[in-house]
């Protein structure tokens, strides 16, 4: 997800498929017995690059893998990490089960909320740079509250933190 | 038989081959083992688990439809335990199914209404809760799918995926959110993909064509065979107050399963015709009259006694018997006679084999063929020319050969919709449809299979096959068949293929007659 650019639903698919993607795609075929259990990782690469996951992505993969769009589709929609609509540059996934609750994660939550921009959970702020979800147990429970920032791990965030924080990413 | 077992299901013991799984073994037993996404014609994805069976010495409860029969299994199907299972999983189902029965067309043929009438609980634990709501969604010409009634079996997923091998639906995100979503870009516009309708075990995907036109327990429900091609489907005719509504796919494994295509699910509007002959009309000078059965019979066989170049134009929709009687009535004669057989792309069912919409639009090509009858219209026509009669059969004509009958001496209209155009006819007699008389027809396989009667028919109107017998009866004292069983009996002496079958032999499914040897040596 690091790099990615904020895409719009109706800009026009070009294939992700290509070079160096199309190579580390190939690279994997060997390892498994068909091509259709490569459906996962082909929907990480176009997530990779794109940001999310577009109809127009659906049918490439379709067609790159040998499959139908609508199986394809019903994959990527039973995964709830695969975005199916643009998502801001960074995207922040806030921990909310109950060990941080406990520990304040609405207040972080709420200040993640503010600063950004987005207003609520789910919206991409209008600079188009980021995306914040609240999330089940990120696995650091001794460490509430973790943000998951992309692929960047911060833990123990307090709302005095996330300023410092957000400033990383621009 | 090394290759059967025995197993004992709810205290019946039989003996099935090795590999049938419990459920098909259950059948046999004559136990009904309550499912939803298993269907014999598609794989077992094992998704529903209604299901569930015990089975004396397994840990667990196991799924009769993906689990095979075990020599000496003792397997209960209506015990407490397998119940309780399925009062369950019906307690799952209907935690979101909404209780829309009397606004839903499954409503009276719906297996969860059905099974949950049968075991499940009286009343719900879920009052307090709301739930899940998703809009109604056109799927394509005749699909609805109602999102809210779908219990996710997946019947309609793996029948356009296994069998009609056009994959545009899915199962579309998961848990209780899961919903049957569709390829965007696509509509479920297969041409056997109305067959989704009937496999749905639930109101959830309905027929936009039969939408809130009947309840299930007002229909009447008819055997018969479908007239849209020469693959002889069997279907079931559903009427409501003598009114053809519907047509559905009867099981016949070895010619259609348990599928129809949608063109031959959407013919039948014309059963339903009320611009129809209903007295037989005799010409006297210049004008028709309308008379009896005695007075036109006689009439008919006079005609049929003297002329001696006969010309016999027909449906490919008419009834062997018919076929046979008309063309006994003209024995003597020199006789041309040809079916009219409309022609289409072909469209077959990739998931089946030797199953197709076929090219002849006809439905029997091979019991007209087995009678004398030619495909060859034009040269037919064309000798109508000089004819001293010609006998038009309930054949739809086109312009050119109506302007082609002036060049007969006579003409008879054995038909059932009334045509302007042939108000010049000699003798026009109201025939029966295919909905309104018992009859055969031979499918592009050589197999003859009965069709039964739906619905009265109109006025004086009677089968082809009567009108031509009584009129040979009046002319040359031939005996006439009383009954279309009668009719069919006495084929085999024109027919050597025919030959001492009866429609006892024909059974619901039909049989196959070797067009070369009589039908009873086999």
């Amino acid at each position: 997800m690091t790099g990615s650019t904020h895409a719009h639903a109706d800009a026009p698919h070009h294939p992700v498929f290509v070079g160096k993607v199309r190579e580390q795609l190939d690279a994997l075929f060997p390892k498994y017995p068909t091509k259709q259990a490569c459906l996962l990782p082909a929907l990480w690469m176009v997530q990779e690059a794109r940001g999310w996951i577009s109809p127009a992505a659906i049918a490439e993969v379709a067609e790159v893998l040998g499959l139908t769009p609508a199986y394809v589709r019903g994959v990527a929609t039973f995964y709830t990490m695969y975005h199916l609509h643009p998502v801001g540059r960074h995207f922040i996934q806030v921990c909310g089960t109950s060990p941080c609750h406990l520990c304040g994660s609405d207040e972080v939550l709420k200040a993640i909320l503010g600063a950004t921009g987005c207003g609520e959970l789910g919206a991409t702020s209008a600079d188009g740079r980021f995306t914040v979800v609240e999330v089940e147990c990120l696995g650091a429970c001794g460490f509430a509250t973790p943000v998951l920032i992309d692929d960047d791990f911060h833990d123990s965030v307090t709302p005095e933190r996330v300023a410092g924080i957000l400033a990383r990413y621009p | 038989m090394s290759d059967l077992v025995n197993v004992t299901i709810d205290g019946v013991q039989i003996s099935v081959p090795k590999g049938t799984p419990i459920i098909e073994a259950a059948k046999q037993a004559g136990v009904l083992v309550p499912h939803y996404c298993y269907h014999p014609s598609l794989p077992s994805p094992a998704v529903c688990r209604m299901c569930l069976v015990e089975v004396e010495k397994a840990p667990k409860l196991v799924p009769a439809c993906v689990t095979t029969v075990a020599d000496g299994n003792v397997i209960h199907v209506n015990n407490d335990k397998s119940k309780r299972a399925r009062e369950s999983v019906l307690e799952f189902l209907l935690i979101n199914h909404p209780l829309d029965c009397p606004i839903c067309d499954q409503a009276g043929e719906c297996e969860l209404q059905d099974y949950t009438f049968q075991e499940g609980r009286a009343g719900t634990r879920y009052s307090d809760y709301a739930k899940r709501y998703n809009p109604v969604e056109d799927f394509g010409p005749d699909v609805l799918y109602v999102a809210n009634r779908c219990i996710l079996c997946t019947r309609c997923v793996r029948f356009m995926d296994n069998v009609a091998g056009d994959a545009v639906l899915n199962v579309s995100e998961r848990g209780d959110r899961a919903f049957i979503g569709i390829d965007p870009d696509h509509l479920l516009d297969h041409p056997w993909a109305g067959n989704v309708v009937d496999l749905c075990p639930v109101g959830s995907l309905i027929s936009k064509d039969f939408l809130h036109k009947a309840r299930a327990w007002d229909l009447d429900k008819t055997a018969s065979v479908c007239t849209g091609c020469s693959q002889g489907c069997n279907t079931m005719i559903d009427t409501r107050d003598d009114v053809v509504v519907r047509l559905r796919p009867r099981p016949n494994l070895d010619v259609n399963r348990h599928f129809i295509c949608d063109e031959g699910r959407a013919d039948y509007r014309w059963m339903n015709r009320g611009d129809r002959i209903e007295a037989p009309l005799v010409r006297d000078g210049a004008k028709l009259t309308p008379t009896d059965w005695d007075h036109a019979v006689e009439r008919l066989g006079a005609l049929a006694k003297t002329a001696r170049r006969v010309v016999i134009l027909a449906s490919g929709r008419a009834s062997t018997e018919s076929l046979g009687f008309v063309r006994r009535m003209v024995d003597g004669a020199t006789v041309t006679a040809a079916i009219k057989v409309p022609l289409g792309p072909e469209a077959p069912l990739a998931g089946v084999p030797n199953l197709a919409l076929r090219k002849e639009r006809v439905p029997n090509l091979a019991g007209a063929g087995l009678l004398g009858y030619g495909a060859e219209w034009p040269a037919a026509v064309a000798a109508v020319k000089g004819a001293d009669l010609v006998v038009v059969l309930d054949a739809v004509l086109d312009d050119a050969d109506v302007a082609a009958l002036a060049g007969a001496a006579a003409v008879v209209v054995i038909g059932t919709v009334d045509d302007d155009r042939l108000a010049g006819a000699t003798l026009i007699l109201p025939s029966t449809n295919v909905a309104e008389e018992n009859g055969t027809f031979v499918n592009r396989d050589h197999r003859v299979q009965r069709y039964f009667q739906a619905k009265p028919a109109p006025g004086l109107a009677r089968p082809a096959w009567w009108i031509a017998a009584e009129a040979t009866h009046a002319a040359r004292g031939l005996a006439a068949p009383a009954t279309a069983a009668e009719a069919f009996a006495a084929l085999g002496a024109m027919v050597p293929a025919l030959a001492g079958l009866s429609y006892a032999d024909l059974g619901h499914t039909g049989r196959v007659v070797s067009p070369t040897t009589a039908g009873a040596a086999r």
